[in-house]
């Protein structure tokens, strides 16, 4: 505590110093040099303003986010184009396959649900055509549901439709020995007689209770009477199937026999962890961001409707309020707000799921990319931090830069002044400035000259304190008039002075003459006005 | 003078200098989290769970820390096994390893011999370590005294009984749930069982129904022969030329071929979904996918109450029970994602957060404190009276029984899965030749022949 005051005192002397004595050249040269190190770096800033640099970090992240969407989009609208067109051809072979069976029982599919003892034997019959479409879409699960259960007498047998639906756990594994494929809803003989293990979330019906997949599909198809497959196959929104606990999107499709009767929906499954693995963003650059397939209407994306992939937990985002409002922002992309603490910047973009003409093309679809909005602010303030870093160094490699530059600069020039002050300057060493040199040189001679001169003024000096001690001769009439005379008086103005003649004088001007040793009155004079040159007095 | 202030001035510029390098390493904090892939077993009713603690992270200790945990697979146990040898192996489409995955010591051993995984004391001290049990630890030790699976939760197994259908059975023939206790008094029910359902429908003969199903043959085996004083497993081989194994052997094999203990090709809950065991052994953490309700061929369907019991022991055998479970084990990779991942692992093992987790998931806790006072000042507070049952039972068994753990050696799994398919195949081929028997010779002489004939054939298969 001590030393800091003394150190603060130290300072305080040597501004006081500065103020009384002037700052050194040397410091004077490295303010100079560190102003205009300053102002270049204060004009760098400037220009980067200017142009924008200072945002480009927003606009590189804008850039890689949009062209992360193109690629997402496209994957998304291929995958989910081939899996129609799958869901589209396993519906038409499996209504083929279904109708022979039926025939070759001898029932027919509009009278299905009159035959519940048959179910089994035709559900059965189609395992093999579902594998193969299970394996070929690399899809997470394939389905078909049969308008009918094998027990019209349960309590809620309306809702209790026969079928077969076969999951993949393991879709992105290409060569797997071990039974990835279990069966989550069918009869348990398919299950053991194939050695498919059951689902742990087996049942052995589908609930059709408020199941869209199965109702939209087929309502669509008994309304519009010949229209193609492949403008009546719907995608449901993302949901959790009943009594599972993993959320998926069903792509269905209406089971159609040859008569034009719509006996059941035949389709394909995308699994949360499916679309996860095929669509996360890379995240090299941006850690959380995360792509999201959902439905859209009043600029709001419906989290609990939709497909999301990345690495920020799914959960969380659309844990608490399952909607997002879109807010285009002025200067950046979109801003997804969900409550004050959840805000997400990104961008996104519509695609078709469905053909112009199909009954469900009102349903629209947005692929959006986004990640928690803090995550781009650090983004950004990390690219200016290093901008600022590089300034700072840059101001500092120029201070040191001027404090060597003014150390060198003045060294010379201390170095010429210690040798000026030294006697002999003709054996002075060259500085190399020429400036300095030359001035050492023209002192150098200057005082050979005055050297010459030195032996008379000497001289001059002795003669001067003899004639100091001559006045001390003087009576005190004469001391009178040689006061007078010093004082600059003429003879006659002393003759006044002194009441006395001027003959008077001129006596007391001989004596004068005689005890000080000169010719006349000039000579006199010159004593004095020498005298007073060197400063010397009269006592 | 001079020289300090140029001393100075170079200790200024190396700090600029590093401070500028590091703007573009990767550190991690909260700004700059960093992602760690997750793949675990925990499927069915334990993903919500799992995926729950997974949310509770990132939220928290690892938001503070800028870490994401992201899970990137959800297998079975066995599929697990498969996709991380076929990605230690680089086999052509094998899946990339993640940061962090479940994993049984068998696998983990491939993965450790190939110097693929992060040797965890590194994350650990000493007084960390010591509060977690030994023996699960030292299930982790695999390879140059490295701990390379972090027990994370541990199982054993108990037998699962449906009640609803037990207690109709006992009500007509008296049979009780302390016949349970031994394997032998199990096969005897199994063929009470099997009379009594076969009475059923007198116009059907040879109908009766299976009573129990083990639901890994070769732990059976392996404990069976432990139980009666045996080793099943000798020198990394399998060893049948004994006395116990003999018995074992018989009281499988006698009630599989006669229709009484299923032969079956998967889990015991396949069997349970439909009603077609009563019983069956197998890893507490099956309790999550054991059926709430039974599915009848009409679709009807009969809620499932649970008892369960200890481990099965054989008659003069000592209580001995299997200790299993996956663990965690850390993939090699950048310091950084080593110390992420055991922060995660320490968080996740928290007594707190580890009876969280075993509370509505069956596994049992790995830390000394979870497993001692907390796990029984929990129980009573488990809403899920299954999960509460097994921790009855769980707490009996670590009183009273001795845990042992299944050897570990190359070529382990291959073992086992060759043993489980021939004893299977020998089973089934017993019945069938049981049932041609029958029809020229009586019961008892048709079993004898059949019995010899199968034992040589499995004994000759290892020799």
């Amino acid at each position: 505590m001590t030393s800091d005051k003394g150190k603060i005192n130290i300072v305080k002397q040597k501004i006081q110093r500065s103020a009384e004595f002037g700052i050194p050249m040397g410091q004077k040269l490295f303010l100079f040099l560190v102003v205009l190190v300053l102002t270049i770096i204060l004009g760098v800033v400037g220009i980067l303003m200017i142009t924008g640099s200072l945002t480009a970090g927003l606009k590189e992240s804008e850039q890689l986010v949009e062209n992360e969407l193109i690629h997402a989009s496209e994957e998304i609208t291929q995958q989910y184009g081939q899996l129609s067109t799958q869901a589209i051809n396993f519906s038409k072979g499996l209504s083929r396959s279904i109708e022979k069976k039926a025939n070759d029982l001898g029932i027919s599919l509009s009278s299905l649900h009159e035959y519940p003892d048959m179910l089994e034997e035709i559900v059965s019959n189609e395992l093999e055509q579902t594998l193969l479409t299970l394996q070929i879409s690399k899809s997470s699960g394939v389905f078909f549901i049969l308008n009918a259960t094998i027990n019209p007498n349960l309590v809620n047998a309306n809702n209790s439709k026969a079928g077969l639906y076969i999951k993949n756990m393991e879709p992105n594994i290409i060569n797997s020995s071990s039974p990835t494929i279990t069966v989550l809803r069918g009869f348990p003989s398919i299950s053991r007689n194939n050695s498919l293990p059951l689902n742990a979330q087996w049942k052995m019906e589908f609930d059709t209770n408020d199941a869209s997949y199965y109702f939209e599909p087929m309502v669509e198809a008994n309304l519009n009477k010949g229209l193609p497959l492949s403008r009546l196959y719907y995608w449901s929104n993302s949901f959790v199937f009943p009594d599972t606990s993993e959320k998926i999107m069903l792509c269905s499709v209406p089971l159609i026999d040859s008569k034009g009767n719509v006996f059941g929906v035949s389709g394909l499954e995308v699994s949360s962890m499916l679309f996860k693995l095929s669509h996360a963003p890379n995240n090299r650059e941006f850690p959380r961001l995360f792509s999201v397939l959902s439905p859209t209407s009043d600029e709001h994306i419906f989290l609990d409707k939709s497909m999301i992939a990345g690495s920020l937990s799914t959960r969380i985002v659309s844990k608490e309020n399952s909607s997002l409002n879109i807010v285009k922002n002025k200067n950046s992309l979109y801003s997804y707000w969900q409550s004050k603490d959840n805000l997400y910047w990104g961008t996104h973009i519509t695609i078709k799921l469905y053909p112009e003409d199909s009954i469900f093309h009102d349903g629209n679809w947005i692929v959006a990319l986004m990640m928690p909005d803090e995550d781009i602010i650090t983004s950004i303030a990390r690219i200016n931090l290093l901008l600022f870093s590089l300034l700072v160094l840059l101001f500092v490699l120029g201070v040191f830069a001027s404090f060597i530059l003014s150390k060198r600069f003045v060294k010379p020039i201390s170095e010429g002044l210690n040798i000026l002050k030294s006697s002999d300057l003709s054996e002075a060493p060259k500085t190399k400035v020429p400036e300095i040199d030359d001035l050492i040189d023209f002192l150098s001679n200057s005082n050979g000259e005055s050297s010459e001169n030195t032996g008379s003024d000497s001289f001059s000096l002795s003669l001067l304190n003899e004639f100091i001690e001559n006045t001390k001769k003087l009576s005190p009439a004469e001391r009178s008039v040689f006061n007078l005379y010093v004082q600059g008086h003429t003879a006659k103005e002393i003759a006044a002075i002194l009441y006395i003649s001027i003959n008077t004088v001129k006596t007391h001007n001989k004596r004068i003459y005689s005890k000080l040793n000169v010719s006349s009155r000039n000579e006199l004079l010159l004593y004095i006005n020498m005298l007073r040159e060197v400063g010397k007095e009269f006592n | 003078m001079r020289k300090k202030s140029f001393t100075l001035i170079f200790i200024f510029f190396f700090i600029m200098i590093i401070i500028i390098g590091c703007n573009n390493s990767i550190k991690v904090n909260s700004k700059n989290p960093i992602t760690l892939n997750l793949w675990h077993n925990y499927g069915g009713q334990l993903r919500d769970t799992m995926d729950n603690m997974i949310d509770e992270f990132n939220e928290t200790i690892g938001s503070e820390n800028g870490i994401v945990i992201n899970i990137t697979s959800i297998s079975g146990s066995s599929t697990l096994h498969e996709k991380l040898v076929m990605a230690a192996n680089d086999d052509p489409g094998a899946p990339t390893l993640p940061d962090i995955t479940s994993a049984y010591p068998k696998t983990a051993l491939v993965l450790a011999k190939k110097g693929l995984l992060a040797n965890l004391n590194q994350q650990f001290t000493t007084d960390e370590l010591s509060k977690y049990i030994p023996e699960f630890l030292q299930e982790g030790q695999l390879h140059d005294d490295g701990l390379y699976v972090f027990p994370t939760a541990k199982s054993t197994e108990v037998l699962f009984v449906n009640t609803i259908l037990f207690n109709k059975f006992a009500s007509n023939t008296g049979v009780k749930l302390e016949d349970l206790q031994t394997i032998e008094g199990i096969i005897e029910l199994a063929n009470l069982y099997y009379v009594w359902t076969d009475e059923k429908t007198p116009h059907i003969e040879n109908d009766g129904k299976m009573f129990f199903m083990a639901d890994s043959l070769f732990n059976y085996s392996l404990l069976g022969c432990k139980q009666l004083g045996g080793d099943f497993i000798i020198n990394n081989s399998i060893n049948l030329h004994t006395a116990q194994y003999n018995k074992v052997w018989k009281n499988y094999f006698n009630p599989a071929a006669l229709g009484q203990v299923a032969i079956f090709d998967g889990y015991a809950t396949d069997l349970a979904k439909t009603g077609d065991i009563v019983c069956s052994t197998g890893s507490t953490a099956g309790i999550s996918f054991y059926p709430t309700t039974v599915t009848y061929a009409d679709n009807t369907t009969e809620p499932i109450e649970l008892t369960i019991l200890p481990y099965p022991v054989f008659e003069g055998g000592s209580k001995t029970a299997i200790q299993r479970g996956a663990g965690m084990s850390v993939i090699k990779s950048s310091k950084e994602k080593e110390h992420a991942a055991g922060i995660f692992l320490k968080w996740f093992t928290k007594p707190e957060n580890n009876i969280r987790f075993i509370s509505s998931t069956g596994y049992l806790p790995v830390s000394k404190e979870a497993f001692g006072e907390l796990m029984s000042r929990e129980i009573d507070s488990v809403s899920d009276e299954n999960i509460k049952k097994l921790l009855i039972a769980s707490k009996i068994m670590q009183k009273e029984y001795t845990f042992y753990i299944p050897p570990l050696f190359d070529g382990v799994d291959e073992l086992q899965k060759q043993y489980e398919n021939k004893l299977r195949e020998t089973a089934l081929e017993g019945r069938q030749a049981y049932t041609e028997l029958l029809n020229s010779m009586d019961s008892e002489m048709s079993y004898d022949a059949v019995f010899d004939q199968m034992y040589n054939e499995i004994i000759n298969y290892f020799p």
